[in-house]
């Protein structure tokens, strides 16, 4: 349904996301994660339209036929809100705080043709679905009135108005408590049609997606089954990701990766993790393909 | 919404209860005496007793405040110790004039502002976004007097197209009336404008870097659709703080700019009150101004509670 092909991302001369490819098949999980700076949230916005002014993609992304990537805004703004959605990290300030929340759900219903009464009665149909307490109610408050993990329920509900093929949500629990988080995540597991899940946190992933593209430097270094990744991770940074993640015993030092990301445009040539990987060889200096069926990776020495 | 209406106007009151104490005071403690004024500098001492009396100068200053405070509850300012004529009458036809004056600079002001502030903001990226702030900095550094005598010179003096000055009440002649507003609104408008532009700007740029403009566009809103319905009503919050203020300098400016254009507003009286030391006129004046300042605020926070409902 989806299909990314070679997509690149630049600012200027920098380039922040080099030739990244996936495909999400129509009800299909996909957890994206890496680092901050990896590349995973310009991915998603490419993927909307919605990059930052000086930043552009190139590549392709199709969804259902339609061409997502490198045409003009008018062209995929009917896309925006019914084919594909999105829901964006922090709560606390993606909703409008002058406007009330059930007009702000009904809005992407009436944008793209149905009549603002019908909007308007499944808006609080849609809060109750995303288990708003009292939604009839609720429709009529101003987000100030909410709280964070009630807002990203609104965002939810925005989101999955229009009953769109596929749902992008970057990071939607970083910013809610943890017992929010749980609740919320469950939530989306049940409600998003296909989904493209943005996180850092390995656990999330794993409850929430059957298959993870992992990213570092712009680029995406291995994917794959989550079980097959997570519990056979052949590239080194997945590696040292899953280790720095397992809890140790009492006493031990914690593992981590040595060294910190890059700033942007200063990642090494060829494998981009070769500066922080302790496997690393003169052969890192050339860039490992993305290589295998279904299990891949990028690495010319991989774990096994 | 009804509690917060109700602390506003407290405020309102209360401060207007404190400026009156103020005007009178301050008034109060300047040299000279009205009835030797009048008199002028043969009068016997007897005859300025007796006018002292007449005036009612000779009491206590809390009496007379209380004479002069409790005359303007029910809009009597009190008779001119110079003209002998009264004064409310006067200032009433005067503030017509005035608010007419820097009601429509101040519409002028905001048709430059918005639309320039947006385009700016809009365009901050490209050289004519840059011009029109560079355009309203060099707006700003000039005087609204100023800018009235150069509007002069061009429109009056050289293109002979407008009157350099004077007034026509709009009862006698509607269409000189506007001709001859044209310019004092023009020379207040513009300064204000370009003023207002910057402003207007800036919170136009804040809002596009909202996250909630993102969620508009992620809804399939286009970049200028998601400004229009989500951004320009919270832009306006900081315009409408800022419009405030101006209106009070506008209201200070309409002074000045009534002398350069010979218009009969409360600054032309003012000024008259203090060339003729009449001094119970300018203390009305000063008073009527304060207020409306007083009054200006208020509406302001007022507005603030429509637009924003975080303060409701």
């Amino acid at each position: 349904m989806l299909s990314v092909d070679g997509l690149t991302v630049r600012a200027d001369a920098v380039e922040l996301v080099r030739e990244v490819s996936f495909d999400i098949a129509p009800g299909e999980r996909v957890g994206l994660i890496g680092e901050s700076g990896s590349g995973k949230s310009l991915t998603a916005l490419s993927l909307m339209g919605l990059l930052p002014e000086g930043v552009r993609a190139s590549g392709t992304a199709r969804l259902g036929g339609r061409d997502l990537v490198g045409v003009p805004e008018g062209r995929i703004k009917d896309l925006r809100g019914r084919e594909v959605s999105m829901v964006f990290q922090e709560p606390m300030t993606a909703l409008n705080p002058l406007m009330r929340v059930g007009a702000q759900v009904a809005e992407v219903m009436t944008l793209h043709g149905r009549p603002r009464a019908e909007a308007r009665t499944r808006a609080v149909e849609l809060l109750d679905r995303v288990r708003l307490p009292r939604p009839a109610q609720l429709a009529r408050s101003y987000p100030h009135q909410l709280s964070g993990g009630q807002r990203q329920r609104v965002m939810l509900a925005i989101a999955l108005a229009n009953e769109p093929g596929l749902l992008i949500c970057d990071e939607p629990t970083t910013a809610l408590d943890v017992t929010v988080q749980k609740q919320m995540l469950e939530l989306i597991a049940e409600v998003a049609p296909a989904l493209l899940f943005i996180t850092h946190d390995l656990a999330v992933v794993a409850s929430v997606c059957e298959r993870v593209l992992v990213m570092y430097g712009g680029r995406v270094v291995e994917s794959g089954p989550i079980r097959e990744v997570f519990t056979r991770p052949r590239h080194r940074y997945t590696e040292g990701l899953l280790a720095a993640s397992k809890l140790t015993p009492r006493g031990t030092r914690l593992p981590t990766i040595k060294g910190s990301v890059p700033a942007a445009g200063r990642f090494p040539e060829g494998c981009v993790f070769s500066n922080r990987c302790p496997h690393a060889t003169q052969r890192c200096e050339t860039e490992p393909e993305l290589t295998g069926e279904g299990h891949a990776h990028a690495c010319w020495h991989p774990a096994d | 919404m009804i509690l917060y209406l109700l602390k506003r106007l407290a405020v309102l009151l209360a401060s207007t209860a404190v400026a009156g104490v103020a005007v009178f005071a301050f008034m109060a403690l300047l040299p000279g005496d009205p009835a030797e004024i009048a008199l002028g500098v043969n009068a016997t001492p007897d005859a300025v007793a007796a006018l002292r009396e007449r005036f009612g100068t000779d009491r206590p200053p809390p009496a007379q405040f209380a004479d002069w405070f409790g005359g303007l509850l029910h809009g009597d300012f009190g008779t001119s110790y110079v003209t002998s004529s009264p004064i409310g009458p006067q200032i009433g036809d005067r503030l017509g004039v005035t608010a007419v004056l820097v009601l429509g600079g101040m519409v002028i002001a905001l048709l430059i502002a918005v639309p320039a502030g947006t385009f700016a903001a809009v365009h901050h990226r490209n050289p004519l976004g840059v011009a029109i702030s560079a355009a309203s900095q060099v707006g700003i550094a000039i005087p609204a007097f100023l800018a009235g005598i150069l509007l002069v010179f061009v429109f009056a003096v050289k293109a002979q197209a407008l009157p350099s000055g004077g007034y026509v009440p709009i009862a006698e002649d509607p269409q000189a009336w506007l001709l001859g507003l044209l310019l004092p609104w023009l020379s207040l408008g513009l300064v204000q404008g370009a003023v207002l532009t910057r402003y207007v700007r800036s919170a136009v740029l804040d809002v596009m870097r909202e996250d909630y403009l993102r969620t508009a566009r992620a809804k399939g809103r286009g970049r200028m659709g998601a400004l229009w319905r989500h951004g320009l009503r919270n832009a306006s919050i900081p315009v409408v703080t800022v419009l405030g203020l101006q209106l009070a300098t506008l209201l200070i400016g309409a002074v000045v700019v009534e002398r350069v254009f010979v218009i009969p507003g409360l600054g032309d009286l003012l000024l008259n009150g203090v060339a003729g030391r009449d001094l119970l006129l300018v203390q009305g004046v000063v008073m009527v101004l304060v207020v409306a300042v007083l009054l200006i605020n208020f509406v302001v926070d007022v507005t603030y509670a429509v637009l924003d409902p975080r303060l409701r």
